[in-house]
């Protein structure tokens, strides 16, 4: 199979076996504007360059329990947590943290009182807008949802105070930075996306953006959010994908709409292939999960104790 | 000896997980990846309600590196890659095992808490030492300083465990050149003297020199450092050389010039001839005998000489009368005994001793008087260590260098019975006797013949402590001492060790990282085992003060031999300043050498108040001796050979 691939002018795949269907994409496709000439290329972004001391990094995590049921209300407990480590001669330092521990509970299936037991745990309670008709799997991802939304706002209000303090820092986070809005202080801020759920760019751009080979990337394009902030992003590949898939080693890179962006587009691939060492196997997304960003994953499951 | 107060600075924390968990007596922490602790070094453990001192034993560092094929892959195969912008996490997770709780009761778990650097109150505490660094009679003895952690702080011995009657005795091991043994030695010796309570008595060391010029400059003070003088201040122990040395060589074969490598003009005339005559040699005479020589019919025959002959008048059964002094009298009974053996008709039997065991008896006993020539002698008496007037805080260097195996046990068999002898009896002039023995290997070794020197060996370790007599044993190898002489020591002291000696059965209870430690430990760093450590502890001494072998032998070069008047008039001038060349050559013009010698020998004993007019009085009057080479030679006869008789001692 892989010679007749190969014969027929494909690009072999690593042919693992698999038993799962892939989830649904809820959004698949979004629009995007080449920025950067007319049309997408394949750019060769140079050696890999090391990023400056003082560079910031910026994740998330979130964990959840089911602790129990009030009737058929499932009561769960979370935990997320974000933070900001900066980088110095190579080693970390956490400079901005935060963390959270609430209830989530759908709001209509519990009495007051219920409620307010709760509360007397003094964890603040987050309800959801529940149907009206109780399903306990549908339930229980509302109240995951809220969950993953906390854990957001946690990486937000981290990084915005990062980049408040340090306007003038390097900071690099852990996905989309649509939520910068028009916050001046994040112009030097990098979005770093692993996954591609959404594809911004068809046809022609959308193959070359994807089949990019490693060390470069394509050129940049604006995408919207919301359809109310513009963002810069450009697709970089750091691993080659030949025997692996498409995506293997494919990352999307976002900066605030501004021209500076697009000329420090290289300079900013250039320190992404940097991070390529140390490895940050063995995370299955090595190929995308660049090590500071894991070494803040790291700290945030070793703080949070019995979460981790 | 002031402490420094407080507790030390923050340098880590226990952690203790399910494969890694904290015990009575090991736990582990972590440390910044730059932090001045290390392997040996003393940390205080701090919880509220339990202090614990434990002491490093093992260190681990790694990182997050899941295997070292990511290394590869983030390096794309290329080794000569720039260095990754990030480190990797890592940890440095080291072992302690634990020399103290308190309280000390209920004994408990080490509590997961911060871990301090040990101050120098601390070091005091973990090891115990506070029960006998302080209090009304402290027995402390400085053995050098704990440097480690960023503190630095004295650590003694306690006097009642080093030298009795609690434990007693020390033992010294590591690689010639690099352990500093001799030096570790001379430094604890002028330790000791420095601090030994005068309220337990009298001390003065006997040492044994064995090889080279190690303890031949004792007296002489060496170059040090400004740092060497600084450990000295700290140790509260003098940087001056040992001030009461007195030395002992044998004389060469010529029976005038010293055989020692302390014959420097300046130097040699402190050092006394060490001579003995039969009545000295009989006693020990079983040392010259090998296992397959020991009998009971030899020990019988030995015991008739010294009961019945040595020293009396003796009639032999054929008219002779005889009075034995010397080997020469004694060869000539023996030679009248085979003589009066061959005229009654071939008889075998002498007074109920059969004549191979004579014959056997004669050949070992004349024999040192040949092999040994120079400290054994054909003279009445000699010239011995002063037992029963040794000083307090004096060294006794004895040099037997130069002398063969069998004269270095003889020497060292007889010496160190007369200190016990005289200790039994509270005669020697001091209560205790720290003897420095290098080699121990070859004296007490862990296989071999049985032999005498090693029964005695065993005796002093196992009895020595309650005589006061103490064994201050090196080898390079501990392994091949016998078990009960080094487990019998008290104090153990490990310098630079061989990593095949570590490998060992010995040294099991060492971790690997101490063992790598004691394999690359610099000159000057010791381990230290003492009852009162529960666990080994390494620390520093100073260069001793005293002038070391090789250092000594370039600034105080060994004289060559001088002539037989020469040396004669050395020996007197030693007694005498004013006493020239001239006049002894004058004096000593027509006599026979040996009766120089017997003069000379006779002179040193008596030490009197104008040494060549007592010279020239015994020359004059000392009855010509005849040595067995020379009565052989005179009177033109040998011992002839006796008449067939199966001797298996005829080798």
């Amino acid at each position: 199979m892989r010679n007749a691939l190969v014969r027929a002018g494909g690009v072999p795949a690593r042919a693992q076996v698999r038993t799962r269907v892939a989830q649904p994409v809820s959004r698949p496709f979004a629009s995007g504007r080449v920025v950067e000439g007319s049309r997408i290329r394949e750019i060769d972004c140079g050696s890999p360059t090391h990023a400056p001391d003082g560079v910031g990094f910026a994740d998330g995590i979130q964990r959840w329990v089911l602790d129990g049921h009030l009737g058929l209300a499932p009561v769960v407990r979370a935990h997320v947590a974000a933070a900001v480590l900066v980088r110095n001669d190579g080693r970390f330092r956490a400079e901005t943290c935060e963390t959270e521990e609430f209830l989530v509970v759908p709001g209509r299936r519990v009495t007051p009182a219920q409620l307010a037991a709760l509360q007397d745990t003094g964890l603040a309670v987050h309800e959801t807008d529940p149907a009206d008709r109780a399903h306990p799997i549908v339930d229980r991802y509302s109240a995951v949802q809220v969950v993953e939304r906390r854990r957001e706002a946690a990486e937000r209000r981290a990084v915005t105070t990062y980049v408040q303090r340090h306007p003038h820092a390097w900071v690099v986070v852990d996905g989309p930075i649509g939520f910068f809005g028009d916050e001046p202080a994040a112009s030097r801020a990098v979005g770093l996306i692993k996954t591609h759920d959404t594809q911004f760019l068809e046809g022609a751009d959308l193959e070359i953006a994807l089949t990019l080979r490693a060390g470069h990337r394509s050129s940049v394009f604006e995408r919207t959010v919301h359809g109310r902030h513009a963002v810069y992003s450009w697709y970089l590949r750091l691993w080659p994908w030949r025997d692996e898939d498409l995506l293997h080693g494919l990352t999307r890179l976002e900066r605030r709409p501004d021209p500076a962006a697009v000329v420090e587009a290289d300079e900013v691939s250039r320190w992404m292939l940097a991070e390529r060492a140390p490895l940050s196997a063995p995370e299955a997304r090595w190929d995308r999960l660049i090590y500071p960003i894991r070494e803040v994953e790291t700290y945030l499951r070793a703080r949070a104790g019995g979460w981790g | 000896m002031g402490l420094t107060e407080g507790i030390g600075p923050v340098i880590g924390r226990v952690i203790a997980t399910e494969q890694l968990p904290a015990s009575p007596h090991q736990f582990h922490f972590w440390t910044a990846t730059e932090t001045a602790i290390g392997i040996g070094a003393i940390v205080r453990v701090a919880s509220p309600s339990r202090t614990v001192y434990g002491v490093v034993q093992d260190g681990r560092a790694y990182s997050d590196l899941a295997t070292p094929l990511h290394e590869v892959i983030a390096s794309e195969g290329d080794p000569t890659a720039p260095d990754p912008p990030s480190r990797r996490t890592e940890i440095r997770l080291w072992t302690a095992a634990v020399l103290r709780h308190e309280p000390e009761e209920p004994l408990q778990p080490v509590p997961l808490a911060n871990v301090h650097a040990a101050t120098e109150s601390d070091v005091e505490i973990a090891l115990r030492m506070d029960a006998y660094v302080r209090g009304e009679e402290p027995t402390a003895i400085p053995v050098g300083l704990y440097t480690a952690g960023g503190t630095e702080a004295p650590v003694y011995l306690d006097a009642d465990f080093l030298l009795g009657p609690e434990s007693a005795h020390l033992n010294i091991n590591g690689v010639s050149g690099l352990a500093t043994k001799t030096s570790a030695v001379v430094f604890l010796i002028g330790s000791v003297f420095a601090h030994f309570p005068r309220s337990k008595g009298r001390i003065a060391a006997v040492c044994f020199n064995v090889k080279g010029s190690d303890l031949a400059f004792l007296d002489q003070p060496a170059d040090l450092t400004e740092r060497d003088r600084e450990m000295y201040r700290a140790l509260a122990v003098p940087a001056e050389p040992l001030k009461n040395v007195r030395y002992y060589a044998p004389l060469k074969a010529d029976g005038v010039n010293l055989n020692s490598l302390r014959s420097h003009p300046d130097l040699v005339g402190s050092v006394e001839p060490l001579t003995w005559g039969l009545h000295e040699v009989l006693d020990y005479a079983e040392v010259l005998l090998n296992r397959d020589d020991i009998d009971a019919k030899a020990d019988a025959f030995l015991d008739f000489l010294a009961d019945r002959v040595v020293g009396k008048t003796f009639n032999d059964e054929w008219g002779g009368r005889h009075r034995v002094e010397s080997f020469a009298d004694l060869e000539k009974l023996f030679r009248a005994i085979f003589d009066g053996l061959e005229a009654t008709g071939g008889r075998d039997m002498w007074r109920t001793h059969h004549i191979a065991t004579i014959r056997k008896v004669r050949n070992r006993l004349l024999n040192i008087s040949t092999r040994c020539k120079g400290l054994v002698t054909d003279e009445e008496g000699g010239n011995d260590l002063p037992f029963g007037a040794f000083d307090d805080r004096a060294v006794y260097v004895v040099d037997v260098s130069g002398v063969d195996q069998l004269g270095q046990d003889l020497v060292f068999t007889r010496i160190v019975s007369k200190l016990r002898e005289h200790l039994e009896r509270r005669e020697l002039g001091v209560e205790h006797v720290i003897v420095f023995v290098d080699e121990l290997n070859k004296y007490a070794p862990a296989d071999g013949p049985e032999t005498y020197v090693r029964r005695m060996l065993l005796d002093i370790s196992e009895r020595g402590r309650y005589l006061g007599l103490v064994l201050f044993g090196a080898q390079q190898f501990r392994s091949q001492v016998h078990r009960r002489v080094v487990g019998n020591a008290g104090t153990t002291i490990y310098g630079r060790m061989d990593v095949d000696e570590l490998a060992t059965p010995g040294y099991q209870i060492l971790s690997p990282a101490t063992k790598i430690k004691l394999a690359t430990l610099p000159k000057g760093e010791l381990m230290v085992r003492h009852p009162h450590f529960t666990q080994p502890v390494f620390l520093r001494f100073p260069r001793p003060a005293s002038l070391a072998g090789r250092q000594g032998i370039e600034r105080f070069p060994p004289a060559a031999d001088v002539p037989f008047e020469d040396a004669v008039t050395r020996q007197l001038a030693a007694l005498d300043r004013r006493i020239t060349a001239a006049r002894v050559k004058d004096v000593i013009a027509g006599h026979r050498d040996e009766d120089v010698r017997s003069a000379l020998l006779a002179t040193r004993r008596a030490r009197p108040d104008d040494p060549l007019t007592f010279f020239v009085a015994r020359l004059h009057t000392s009855i010509p001796r005849r040595s067995v080479e020379s009565a052989e030679q005179d009177d033109g006869r040998t011992v002839r050979p006796l008449a067939p008789v199966e001797d298996p001692y005829a080798s």
